[in-house]
This record gives C-alpha cells, structure tokens and sequence, in this order.
C-alpha cells in the first residue's frame, strides 16, 4: 500500500469527483462509489496492495 | 459646491474598530488645474482607484519615468475605517516590491512565519514548516509576509512622490465615462467642483464595485455561495504562538473554520467561518464578537479588538481585462474569496504586467498590439485564480451531504497518511501564475523569474531585480556560457537594432566575450531562468521569461519582435 503524496493534481481529482455526485441522489451517489471503487481496484490490480487498502 | 462631495463612507454598516483602531495617514486634495482653466487636460495615462493595485500600477509607471494621474474618491489609504483587507503578501509580490524600491519597508513592518498548523475538532490533521519547502529559498525575497494592506499602500505612496512623474489627486472621484477613437474623457468631481480629464490609456483598479464594467460593457461571471464569515483583528496581552493555525472545524466555533494569523503590530487576524446565510449584523455585534473570541483564547487573554468586519464569499471574473482604452486590474477585473491571497497579490501583478507594456508603447520601443497580450496573459490568471480559490471555497463548506462525506473521509486519512493531506485545501497559496497562451511568449516563455542573486563582474553581489533596474524598461537577453564569435555579433546587431540590452552570463570558469556579463557560480539566476546548458533567456521588465532558446539564431530575433508586439526580422548582413 503506498501512503505518500502520490497525486499528479490532487485539487483537480477533487473536483471532478465532487463534480460527478453534483445532483445525484444519496443512493446513486453510494452507487457512483461503489462502482468507483470496483473501477479504481481494477487500475491498481496488485493484490497485496488492494488487501492492505481494504 | 465643496459640502456637496459626498465623503467616502464605510463601504457596509457592519464594520467597527474600537481601542486604537488603526491610524492611516491622510492625503492633502489640491485643487485641480483643469478648474481654474475651464480646460481638460489630456495624459498618457489615468489610473482611477489608489488601492494596492492602482497604487503598484502607478509607482511603475513612476519608476519606468511614465507620467500618469492617480485619481481616488477618499484621501487615505485603505478604505475608510475599514483598515483590514489583505494581509498577506506572497514571494512574487515582494520582488515586484523590491524592484520598485518599498521591499525595505514592507520587510521591517511586516511578520514572517514559516509553520502552519492545520486542526479538526481538537486535533492536529498536519503541520508544515515552509524553511523545510525548497522552491522558494533562492530568492531574495521570503515565500511571503504578513502584513496589512494599507501599510504597502501608504509605502507606495511615499515612493511614488519620491519618484515624481505621477500625479496624486485624492477626494477625485470618476462619475462619467467615454472613449472613441481619439481618446477617453473621464468627469471627475470633487470638494472644489466638477471636472474632465481626458487620456490615452485609463486603468481601471476601482475594485469590487467598479463603475467601470458598466461603462465599457464588460460582462461578468460571478457565482455568490451562503458561506459567511466574520473578522475580527486583535490583540492580546497573552498572545498564542507566532504559527498560522487553521481550524477546518474548530470546537469552539461550532464546528465549523477558524484561521488564525498575525500580521504588523502584533494585530493578530481571527477568521471565523459563521452559519450559512446568518444575519452580518448580529454576527459582528461586539458583543458576540468577544464571546466568540473568549471561547477560543479564554476570558483572560486581556483581547484589544482593534476591527471588526462581516463578509460574504463570491467569485467574480469580467469576460476580457482590456476594453478598447481601459485596462481592467485587481477586484475591478476578479473578486475571489480570501483563500490563498489570490485577490491581492494578483492585482499587483496585473499592475506590474500592464506597466511596463505601456511604458514600452508610450516610449515607442514596442508596438501597440503589445498592450492586447495583458489581457491574455492576465485574464488567463483571473481564470486560474477563480478556480482554484472556488475549489477550497467548496471544501470548507460542502454544499451537499455527499460532499461532506468525501471531506470527512480526506480528513480522517490525512491524520494518519501523508497522501491525503493532498486533498484537504485549506487554501492554495497563489503564485506568480504562467502564460501559455499569451501572444507575446514563445512555447518555451511565459514563466515567472524567481529574484535570485548573482555576481557583478567586480564579485560584487547582484540581484536579478538589479539587473531590470538596469535594463530601464528594455528587454533581457541572457546568454548563458561560452558564446561564439559569430553569436557575439549576432547579439551585438540585435542589441543595435531592437530595445534590447543583452548580457553573458559565466560560469565560474567562462571567459568574457564583448558583451556586458555577470557571472552565475551556482547556477541560480540560469535555473531562475528555466534553461539548462548553453543556452538564451529573453526576460521581459515584470521577470518573466518571453522565451527562451538554445542557439543565438533567428528564433532570438523573433522571440524579441513577439515580445515586443511586432514582427522582427533579421536584416541580412552584407
């Protein structure tokens, strides 16, 4: 699990992020995670890494 | 006619100094010439509003020897009563300061730190000290200065009648606009009556409420949030740690933001975030001010309040910086909240952006298509500007549950991770903000040279401000290393040919060709420059870059006639 500064545009991800939930409803926003979250797992792909994570 | 001038009034009903206040200094109204001849006059140049970035734009003009009139409704700097406003000054500002001659002053009056402690509830989320960051120890001047506006302006003031060349007409206020194709005619009334100036160039840096967007027709984009915050400027008998402490949600304020800095005099500037949409009045009441402070320092902490002032964030942007004759700079052309020091520092830099492409115009040294690119470069920071302060503007208050959540959760990681401390923005402090999309900057320009020091050719110690001053207005062309005889000549016909001064810069071990040269042991004004090895720097009279190159060819001379607004060409040699 790598825990440093890592981000390219840390601000930027921010925003995008809070930009996607922008009118969603609590349960499409705990959707958008959730398939967030299976996404981003799949760009990493090490399975130690993700274990530590979780 | 005098008792018909309506005085310059607290700008809202809310604001309330008590104790010693502060004292600004006041500014004689002479009667105008234009009066006694039933005349307008006609300038180069009018600047209207003599806060921080007219003032900057003014003593510019004053240091490049362009005449202007200053023209401002009060008589004292910072407005009226309400003394507070910016309180922090960052690098590149300083050395725009250094090289118009009050950094001396600004660094005596003014407090500088270097750790920063960010906090929720009642823990520390992560600290910072600045003296560990790298990227600012080059230059002579500090990553920044905590000091209160109206002390750099009442500086600047000083500075400006020290140079001459610019008129300073206070209790002058602009009440009707035009331009044509011939000029623009600005009715200015005052205590003694009613008159018209006319001028080439007007800068507009009256400020948030500028008369002028209407008058020339600028368009603006502004997005107004609920989030109200109050200030109150104080002093102790106790005083806490000379640190800057930033409170996401402070207990003692309801959970919700506290900052808490200290600028000259040992004022110290409390920030408190209040309820979404809460009534300005009641907030700052003193009463509830000084419950508040009690809450945070104690009831023993012997608090002088030395100001007082409700606020409501908002971002505004006009659509082009320059219309037609008039210039737009500072909060006339953007407003963004508070964070960061973006509002401030960027119309100083808009100041010292325009000054020295009017100079260069009214000398003739460049064309007039110059004066275009200040709208590109600076409209390009406005931008920047305004999207990077909404966006911490949107972390401290979330405006959905969802929202709340992601910060919740960059909270409660950045206490343990290091990586997400990259997420809680508590401000980003503003830079010296490129261009890249500036006609007057090649691929490789528009950068922000840092004032590094250097070496005289006598081993004396020179700046890169130093060097400006010397350039008088022209442009830099920096040639770094061992230069060929053929370049040599090269630059020497260039130098003849264009407003250009050119220098050698050498290592340690270069010999001296024919041009003027410092030399640079460590390498600092070269990285200053963003160049390696052999290799040119055109470097404009505001530090920055225009381009830079490696071999002293055709691409010199063309970055030069693009910095300049023209198209240059070579002349052929025999």
């Amino acid at each position: 699990m790598k825990t440093p500064l890592n981000q390219q545009d840390a601000d930027a991800f921010y925003e995008q992020l809070l930009d996607a939930h922008q009118g969603l409803t609590e349960q499409q926003s705990a959707l958008l995670n959730a398939r967030l979250i299976l996404l981003l797992a799949s760009q990493v792909g090490d399975a130690k890494a993700l274990k530590e994570c979780v | 006619m005098a008792e018909r001038y309506a005085e310059t009034a607290f700008r809202n009903g809310y604001e309330h100094t008590q104790g010693t206040g502060y004292a600004l200094p006041e500014y004689p109204f002479r009667e105008p010439p234009e009066l006694a001849t039933g005349q307008p006059s006609h300038h180069p140049v009018v600047i209207v509003g003599a806060g921080i970035t007219g003032l900057t734009a003014a003593c510019a003009l004053a240091q490049y020897g362009i005449p202007a009139v200053l023209l401002d409704e009060d008589n004292t700097v910072g407005v009226k009563g309400a003394s507070s406003r910016g309180i922090c000054y960052t690098q590149k500002s300083l050395e725009i300061f250094h090289r118009l001659g009050v950094y001396e002053r600004i660094a005596r009056k003014g407090i500088q730190w270097s750790v920063g402690r960010t906090f929720a509830g009642n823990d520390e989320v992560y600290s910072f000290d600045l003296r560990q960051q790298g990227a600012f120890n080059l230059s002579t001047q500090p990553p920044f200065i905590n000091i209160q506006q109206f002390y750099i302006e009442s500086y600047l003031v000083d500075r400006i009648q020290e140079l001459g060349h610019v008129e300073l007409r206070w209790k002058s206020r602009v009440t009707a606009f035009r331009q044509d194709d011939e000029r623009a005619t600005l009715t200015v009334d005052t205590p003694a009556g009613e008159y018209r100036i006319r001028a080439d160039h007007v800068i507009d840096a009256t400020g948030c409420h500028s008369p002028f967007r209407q008058w020339v027709g600028a368009s603006v984009t502004a997005k107004k949030g609920d989030d109200r915050w109050c200030i109150a400027d104080v002093r102790f008998s106790k005083h806490p740690p000379v640190e800057r402490h930033t409170w996401i949600e402070a207990p003692f304020n309801e959970n919700r933001a506290v900052w808490q800095h200290l600028m000259g005099d040992d004022v110290w500037r409390i920030d408190y975030q209040m309820a979404p949409d809460c009534d300005p009045a009641e907030v700052s009441r003193e009463d509830v001010v000084r419950e508040r402070l009690a809450r945070q320092f104690g009831a023993d902490a012997g608090i002088e309040i030395v100001w007082v002032g409700p606020y409501a964030y908002r971002s505004e942007c006009v659509d082009r910086m320059r219309h037609g004759r008039v210039f737009l700079m500072g909060d006339s052309a953007k407003v963004v909240s508070p964070f960061g020091a973006r509002g401030g520092n960027t119309g100083i830099a808009d100041a010292d952006n325009l000054a020295w492409k009017l100079a260069a115009v009214l000398r003739g040294r460049a064309a007039p298509a110059l004066l275009d690119s200040y709208d590109e470069e600076r409209h390009e920071a406005a931008q920047q500007n305004v999207l990077v302060t909404n966006r911490t503007a949107r972390f401290l208050r979330p405006a959905t549950p969802v929202e709340k959540l992601f910060r919740d959760a960059a909270l409660s990681l950045a206490r343990k991770h290091a990586f997400a401390r990259q997420f809680v923005n508590t401000g980003r402090m503003a830079v010296a903000n490129p261009y890249t999309r500036s006609g007057a900057c090649g691929a490789t320009g528009g950068q922000s040279v840092q004032n590094v020091a250097f070496q005289w050719p006598d081993g004396s110690r020179g700046t890169v401000n130093d060097l400006l001053r010397w350039a008088d207005g022209h442009l830099l062309v920096l040639v770094f290393g061992g230069t060929s005889a053929a370049a040599l000549d090269r630059l020497q016909g260039l130098a003849e040919s264009a407003p250009v001064r050119c220098v050698q810069v050498l290592g340690p071990d270069d010999r001296p060709g024919a041009l003027e040269h410092v030399r640079d042991p460590q390498g600092h004004l070269q990285g200053a420059c963003h160049v390696f090895g052999h290799a040119w720097a055109l470097v404009r009279p505001d530090s920055y870059v225009a381009a830079t190159g490696e071999s002293v060819d055709a691409g010199l001379v063309h970055a030069v006639g693009r910095a300049l607004g023209a198209a240059l060409e070579e002349e052929p040699t025999a």
